[in-house]
């Protein structure tokens, strides 16, 4: 009889392993590193860490907002849209009394108009034609999906668009932010913000039953979403801010248009300070772009460790075009709609931000169009 | 579509490195929302400021 050794098991997944890009993941994120350690900056190096564990734990976990959100719309499955629930909870545990206690921290806030409405209205669009938002670009980017790299491509391009049109869009009017700890204090504005989750998790849940739906969450979608929840809290104590994607997009398309030749800084947008000191400085100083970087990595690192690397062939040509489709719609939609899946609908809720449900709602109903043109790139409505 | 990778991932930390090293680098990394009068995470101001 031949007993197999966990040397024998471990032998097939070794084999499987695609060095060249798990190490070249690995040494570009200790390189990343190295760069903002010796410019004495350790929470930027700990922002790139933490990057790098989201790209591994999204990746593990599967963990996608557009199919979650699309199983919700056409099946009535919520299971998905429980882990998202889930892990803006265990976010907010921690960013809704901190930033309204410790100075040197702020939650994520966005004024309220059309300026909100039309962008993630547009972003739900683009996320079901991309079949991705801005967390599972970089991680889809990251793990070997070939077609993600256009839809980042065109990302970048429609959020650089979006930052010429924002100022004018914002002068179609709107409302300062509405944050809940500014009205009820730290705890009271908590108390509130748990309760909305809950509350908004029971329409869900309701809305499930009714259609015979499952929306319980899976085991693996459970421990994704506090993983999440909990490296979310980690980006927030290093930055200062929540865990935002886009506006790193947004940073690097400019500094190629500059470097191409073009001159932003005409621009309003790029005259406010933080966008003009994005564009000016190193990329290695905007926050966002730090994660951003490291999730693509941590990603790589994650996908190479178990399977050759982006060994597939590419897909059809209607698939490419939704991802460039949807890459642009999402950079433009993102822009004017102060930001993404996580940015927005993440950082605002776990801020207590009224903000980030609204975006919900809008992006919500966008991705019931997004869905529906689907078909006509070939691509399945479910 | 490896080949693809192999030239992104290589150009795109050329890019960062040369970025890094051509650009200041002003101290702590930040968000827009650092400065003053911005009123989302792209640094947009506030309604009420830009009235």
């Amino acid at each position: 009889m031949t007993i197999a050794t966990a040397a024998d098991v471990a032998a097939p997944a070794a084999a499987r392993r695609d060095w060249f890009f798990l190490a070249g993941a690995c040494v570009a994120a200790a390189l990343l590193a190295a760069l903002v350690l010796l410019d004495g900056q350790p929470a930027s190096a700990a922002l790139i860490g933490l990057g790098f564990a989201l790209g591994i734990a999204f990746f593990r976990a599967e963990f996608s907002f557009t199919a979650a959100w699309r199983r919700f719309l056409v099946r009535g499955e919520a299971g998905g849209l429980m882990g998202a629930f889930l892990l803006i909870a265990v976010a907010a545990v921690a960013i809704v009394p901190v930033a309204a206690l410790v100075p040197g921290f702020g939650g994520a806030i966005a004024p309220i108009g059309p300026s909100l409405v039309i962008g993630a209205f547009v972003f739900g669009i683009g996320m079901q034609l991309a079949n991705a938002c801005g967390s599972g670009t970089l991680y889809t980017v990251g793990s070997g999906a070939g077609r993600m790299l256009i839809a980042l491509a065109l990302f970048i391009v429609g959020s650089v668009i979006g930052s010429l049109h924002l100022p004018a869009f914002l002068a179609l009017g709107g409302v300062d932010p509405i944050l809940a700890a500014n009205y009820l204090g730290p705890w009271g504005g908590l108390a509130v913000t748990l309760a909305s989750i809950a509350a908004v998790a029971a329409v869900v849940a309701a809305i499930a039953r009714r259609r015979g739906a499952n929306y319980a969450p899976s085991r693996t979608i459970m421990i994704g979403a506090i993983a999440i929840g909990i490296i979310c809290i980690g980006v927030f104590v290093a930055g200062g801010h929540p865990w935002s994607v886009t506006f790193g997009f947004t940073v690097w398309g400019g500094k190629i248009a500059t470097a191409l030749g073009l001159d932003l800084g005409g621009a309003e947008f790029w005259q406010w300070p933080g966008p003009k000191r994005a564009l000016k400085d190193s990329v290695l100083t905007d926050t966002s772009s730090l994660t951003d970087l490291g999730m693509i990595l941590g990603a790589m690192a994650a996908a190479a460790a178990i399977k050759p690397f982006a060994r597939t062939a590419w897909p059809p040509l209607g698939s490419l075009l939704a991802a460039a489709l949807g890459g642009l719609l999402m950079g433009w939609g993102a822009r004017i709609g102060f930001g993404c899946n996580i940015g927005a609908f993440v950082g605002g809720v776990a801020s207590g931000s009224l903000h980030g449900w609204i975006w919900f709602a809008a992006a919500l109903a966008g991705c019931t169009i997004g869905i529906r043109l689907r078909p006509l790139f070939g691509l399945s409505r479910e | 579509m490896r080949i693809v990778y192999m030239v992104v991932l290589v150009v795109g930390i050329v890019a960062v490195l040369a970025d890094h090293l051509t650009s200041p680098s002003t101290g702590r990394a930040v968000s827009p929302e650092d400065f003053a009068g911005a009123c989302a995470p792209c640094g947009a101001p506030c309604p009420s400021t830009r009235k």
